[in-house]
């Protein structure tokens, strides 16, 4: 290697490429300003000054006017838009005012809390007032707890610690709760979902405390770019949102690259793997020491990349200065990575979408994504970690097999034009209130005529006093109970039981290296699964269900493992049903039990299956909302019946697996589509598409209202897809010589 | 509603979670004859005061039985139970008379909290001439209806005990419904300040930071009362915590004041006792948690005096010496602690002639001499370890190190000082063969190679 390339030269020499099939250049953009506030106290205005802040960008501005004007706003901003001034400086300036205001920040996780308080502390020094703020989580010693309590003007935590540490002991945040004015929600998009849906019950908790203690507090909450920024702010605070959107921050030049793998086998059309494109182009940057994030979408995924690079540079590049960031690794290893990244020491990082977020990791150059994110807004989020301000930025977006990502990358337009999804929470999801409303009758006695959201609880209570939860006398429902009901609720997943990962493979030092969550251990900590942890590989020993532990040992080997699920359906009640000539679609509740069979061993370098085994574990079993089709058969053309038309349903299954997500923004793995030739209930052929959470969080239910809207993207990307007659990018590759992609495309187009 | 139920049930499945089922209370035969001999007043004089009033509900009979009354205050009643102990009862093996002469122990307390405020290890007594009355004293333990101190766990009875009259009095409140709370929060927050000390059992965290935190929720924010809190738990467990299997209150008081309940309620099973009544109305298997609680309350005054005696040197007269090196030492220690050095003194020579004890023990033994100077004990501790650690089958090597010290920086002997070092090395080589060491242990063994290392060069230096 004789000299090293800029980013300028490689991205001129990967112009005219031949796999690239899309290049889309953003403009840099000149900064909107406005100058600031006189309101502003002089003390705040000389320290921003310090750092270069004489003006504020446009939607700064907006912000702070808006706020002073008693508001509740909610700021859409990219990444390195200079979002937190916009909460900073009103709470700054109220409490300046006054040294008795209040604020609470909520970030969705404790690393992002962590940065806030280092960045809002420097400010604060430079500004000469004594304000002080803290966070409070599960790392903060007791004794600073009591000073937090006390005395915090700002506490910054995330909504766990709301939920299961402050809200319950509201007594001893007296001062906290009586003087708040100010409650800030970063991060917004990420509360959607079934984290969203409890969050939205923590916030009518916390709002309830509020009330109590005669305090009503102003929201400001900012947000990635989603659809429906202020529909989604809306339901999560309960109150009217002011959106504030015109962003006013200067950006450079970005080269938006969609690449698509070259098909290596036209009969399947199969094309080369996007991984191993991935490492050869990531490669190319780090060796030119040029700093890239590589976004991989599985944590098993981007264990495979981050060991394939560090292998690909180790006689250039220490292995250090490439690291894989993930769920799963402890947060001491995170803040180191975190760090080596803002200083330059490390070069690579392939992530999770756990850097999506606003984790502070400076400004990177290269972003290449391992696939298609699985949803617009996740896309551009990860996308705005290359390029922060100034200077040129590429962003490569290398496509996999799978149907949606050949469907975006052959569809560009579909991409820039469309506005990104829209995020949902469904905080009536009767699981998750009811277990909310135990925790706000825990923290408060209930009074029968007392709203919680939008709802009339009195059924609920009226049921808890039936489960001896609580008691009834006269108009009021208190706690009767002996257990601590936020212990037993975890706002992140369906089961607050996690897997702990221990590691034996020293004897004489036996650690914890990683936890993972019930469900997702099932399919990954199954006994002799290759798990992968920074890049090292574990077998897992031993599954210990019943304790929910996992003992694994180093290995090395050549492959990786992939687990089955067998899953039963049974329809339970239906709430709507829309009868179409050909098709009856339905939406209800539904059972499905699902048992883990069998374990599947891949070979890395090729792929192929070298051997299998048992998995024994028990039935898992979920009671949730779905949506399901059932079509009538006897409309149909007579050829596609019977097995042919099992057939053409599971290639249908297939394509909507894909599509689904993307249509109603959702990670995979909270929707699942499965197609049953005779269904128990009804024995007529049908797809069922459910949501993965008990009680279901409002997926399926969109899919329902959404069903035609789906029905033609599926037969788009059938009919787009380049192979012949069925391959992994559409209906998939199990159903050939039946003419597959005619019969699917013509039964779709019938319903 | 059943509807609801039903499809709670099912969207539970099987991951129902355990804590909501009630526990049944159990039924536990309640023996009333065990009874000592105090007398019950009539609710008490406020509850007259208000009788006149025109619709006084009537309690049914079973609350009779149990001499309980209706208390009513301007926020609403709640049930009051009062029980005078003549101060001449015995409770174990403590007369409750027995308070008046522990007094001038029981200002030690006091006065230890003072001198640690001040930073100092010792106040002179004569500066802070500290006054308990009696009168002035209150006892305080909770039954509630969970544990934690978060905002849904209810006192739903209230135990306090005084002195009022030549007699002791325990007075226990008991909410029929947490609606009555705030009547009885208030008859509290009444009641309370005309206090100066409070007695508690764990009362430091838990049974008054779950008072404070209901007084703020029902609205009596602002009630303050400072007084000073002596939370036996703290020296029961500097004391008893290796000797006693538990340091809770009902093993304490039947190991060490000879006190024996008889069909006691165990204090966990109040609340489902409780709930049961929430739901049906009975109030008959209350009177198990009254009687535990109102033992509770007696044991606290008799380990008051317990520790007031050991405080006011009555050791070796009214108070036997503790048996056994362990107790001994502990409480000698925790003595010199609360500036009672002759007492510890003697607590010391009485472990010191036992003979038999651990060598952890002596080791502490000669740790508190080292603190304090008394190097002619220590030495000898250390020696009588060291000497023992021959013998031993997992022996240390710490009384070889304090020796090595002493001998280096002390007396000024480096050889010495060599030699002990080197036989802890052989020690700790003998401990860890054959095993694979982790960091701790590996380092340990560095830290004794690095001394032996700098010894030998100190030697070197001084004969070269």
């Amino acid at each position: 290697m004789l000299r090293k390339q800029t980013l300028p030269e490689l991205i001129q020499e990967l112009r005219g490429h031949e796999n690239i099939i899309n290049w889309h250049e953003m403009e840099p953009q000149e900064a909107r300003t406005k100058p600031m506030p006189a309101t502003v106290d002089p003390r705040i205005a000389a320290a921003l000054a310090k750092r270069g802040i004489r003006e504020l960008y446009s939607h700064q501005h907006t912000a702070y006017e808006t706020v002073a004007r008693g508001e509740n706003i909610v700021a859409v901003t990219p990444t390195a838009s200079g979002k937190t001034l916009c909460y900073n400086l009103p709470v700054l300036s109220a409490i300046a005012a006054d040294d008795t205001s209040r604020a609470l920040y909520l970030f969705p996780t404790k690393a992002l809390a962590q940065d806030q308080k280092s960045e809002l502390n420097e400010i604060i020094t430079e500004m000469g007032i004594d304000i002080k703020s803290y966070t409070y989580d599960g790392d903060t010693s007791p004794a600073i707890r009591q000073i937090v309590r006390k005395a915090g003007h700002i506490v910054i935590t995330n909504p766990d610690m709301l939920h299961s540490a402050i809200l319950p002991h509201h007594t001893k945040w007296v001062s906290l709760f009586e003087n708040l004015k100010y409650i800030v929600v970063d991060e917004l998009h990420t509360y959607r979902g079934v984290f969203g849906s409890h969050v939205a019950n923590v916030i009518r908790r916390l709002r309830r405390i509020c009330k109590f203690y005669g305090s009503n507090p102003i929201f400001i909450c900012t947000s990635a770019t989603i659809a429906n920024p202020k529909e989604l702010a809306e339901q999560l605070t309960g109150k009217p949102m002011r959106l504030i959107d015109d962003n006013g921050a200067p950006r450079g030049r970005k080269h938006f690259v969609f690449y698509n793998p070259p098909i290596v086998n036209p009969q399947l059309n199969v094309r080369k793997s996007a991984t191993a494109e991935v490492n050869s182009l990531a490669k190319k940057f780090l060796r030119n020491k040029i700093q890239t994030i590589i976004f991989a979408r599985s944590r098993v995924r981007v264990e495979i990349i981050l060991s394939r690079i560090q292998e690909l540079v180790k006689n250039e590049l220490g292995a250090k200065s490439i690291r894989g960031y993930r769920g799963g690794y402890l947060p001491k290893q995170r803040r180191e990575i975190e760090r080596g990244l803002r200083d330059g020491e490390i070069l690579g990082v392939v992530s999770t979408n756990a850097l999506e977020l606003g984790v502070d990791i400076g400004q990177l150059q290269v972003c290449v994504m391992s696939g298609y994110p699985g949803s617009i807004a996740s896309t551009w989020q990860q996308a705005g970690r290359a390029g922060r301000r100034h200077g040129e930025a590429l962003i490569l977006m290398v496509a996999s097999s799978t149907p949606i990502d050949q469907y975006i990358v052959q569809n560009p337009e579909y991409f820039f034009d469309r506005s990104p999804e829209a995020a949902r929470i469904n905080p009536e999801n009767l699981i998750i209130l009811v277990d909310h409303l135990r925790c706000a009758a825990y923290e408060l006695p209930f009074k029968g005529d007392e709203e919680f959201g939008p709802l009339d609880v009195t059924d609920i209570m009226e049921y808890l006093v039936e489960e001896r939860v609580l008691t009834r006398r006269d108009d009021t429902f208190y706690w009767a109970n002996q257990s601590f009901p936020a212990s037993s609720i975890s706002l992140r997943s369906a089961s607050q039981e996690n897997v702990v990962i221990i590691d034996q493979s020293n004897v004489a030092d036996v650690k914890i290296i990683g936890e993972m969550d019930r469900f997702s251990a099932m399919t990954l900590l199954h006994d002799e699964a290759i798990y992968l942890h920074e890049g090292v590989q574990f077998q897992v020993e031993k599954l210990d269900w019943d304790h929910k532990k996992a003992y694994v040992r180093e290995v090395d080997v050549e492959y990786y493992t992939d687990a089955n699920l067998a899953v039963q359906l049974k329809v339970l009640e239906i709430d709507k049903t829309n009868i179409r000539r050909t098709v009856t679609i339905h939406f209800g509740d539904v059972t499905v039990n699902a048992i883990p069979t069998i374990f599947k061993k891949i070979k890395l370098s090729t792929f192929e299956n070298i051997g299998s085994g048992p998995i024994n574990l028990p039935e898992e079993e979920l009671h949730t909302s779905s949506s399901w089709m059932e079509l009538n058969e006897e409309q149909l053309d007579p050829e596609v019946r019977g097995d042919r038309l099992e057939q053409v349903l599971l290639g249908i299954a297939n394509v909507l697996r894909h599509i689904i997500p993307v249509m109603v923004m959702c990670d995979r793995n909270d929707i699942h589509v499965v197609s049953q030739i005779k269904a128990v209930h009804s024995g007529k052929p049908t797809i069922f598409v459910y949501d993965h959470y008990p009680g279901g969080i409002g997926l399926a239910d969109s899919v329902f209202k959404r069903f035609d809207e789906i029905k033609d993207a599926a037969k788009n990307l059938i009919r787009r897809c380049s192979c012949k007659d069925g391959c992994p990018a559409c209906i998939g590759t199990e159903i050939i010589g039946i003419d597959g992609k005619r019969r699917s495309m013509d039964i779709l187009s019938f319903l | 509603m059943s509807s609801l139920r039903e499809k709670m049930m099912r969207l539970r499945g099987s991951a129902a979670p355990a804590a909501e089922t009630a526990v049944p209370a159990e039924t536990s035969t309640l023996s009333g004859e065990a009874r000592p001999t105090p007398q019950h007043s009539a609710g008490s004089e406020a509850a007259a005061e208000h009788g006149g009033e025109a619709q006084e509900e009537r309690l049914s009979s079973a609350w009779d039985e149990m001499n309980v009354r209706i208390h009513h205050t301007s926020l609403g009643g709640f049930l009051l139970r009062e029980t005078r102990y003549p101060l001449d009862f015995r409770h174990g093996e403590h007369r409750l008379s027995e308070i008046t002469d522990v007094l001038q122990g029981l200002a030690q307390f006091e006065l230890y909290s003072e001198a640690k405020s001040m930073g100092a290890n010792k106040v002179d007594p004569e500066l802070f001439p500290m006054a308990v009355v009696p009168e002035r004293m209150l006892f305080l333990d909770l039954e509630t209806t969970g544990l934690g101190v978060g905002t849904g766990n209810v006192p739903f009875m209230v135990g306090l005990g005084f002195i009022e009259e030549d007699a002791y009095v325990v007075q226990q409140m008991l909410i029929r419904h947490p609606a009555e709370e705030r009547a009885m929060l208030r008859y509290l927050s009444e009641k309370l300040p005309a206090y100066s000390h409070l007695v508690t059992y764990n009362g430091r965290t838990f049974d008054w930071p779950v008072l404070a935190g209901r007084l703020v929720l029902n609205g009596l924010r602002d009630f303050r009362w400072e007084p000073y809190h002596v939370d036996l738990l703290h020296p029961s467990r500097s004391i008893w915590r290796n000797t006693l299997s538990s340091c809770k209150l009902s093993h304490v008081e039947e190991e060490r004041l000879g006190i024996e309940r008889e069909d006691d309620v165990p204090g966990s099973l109040a609340p489902a006792i409780y709930f049961q009544f929430l739901a049906d109305g009975n109030p008959d298997p209350l009177f198990g948690v009254f009687r535990h609680n109102e033992i509770d309350m007696l044991s606290l005054a008799a380990l008051v005096i317990r520790f007031g005696h050991l405080l006011g040197g009555a050791m070796g007269g009214r108070l036997a010496y503790p048996e056994g090196p362990e107790e001994q030492l502990r409480t000698g220690l925790w003595l010199e602690r609360m500036g009672q050095t002759e007492e510890a003194a003697a607590l010391y020579a009485k472990f010191e002639a036992g003979g038999k004890a651990e060598p952890r023990l002596m080791l502490q033994l000669a740790e508190r001499d080292k603190k304090y100077g008394n190097w002619e004990r220590a030495v000898l501790l250390w020696q009588q370890v060291a000497a023992l650690m021959a013998e031993h089958a997992h022996p240390s090597w710490d009384a070889h190190i304090e020796l090595a010290m002493y001998h280096e920086h002390s007396t000024k002997q480096p050889r010495l000082a060599l030699q002990f070092t080197e036989a802890a090395f052989d020690l700790a080589h003998a401990r860890y063969e054959g095993l694979r060491l982790d960091a701790k242990s590996r380092a340990e063994i560095e830290a004794i190679r690095k001394r032996m290392d700098r010894l030998r060069a100190k030697l070197a230096k001084l004969s070269g």
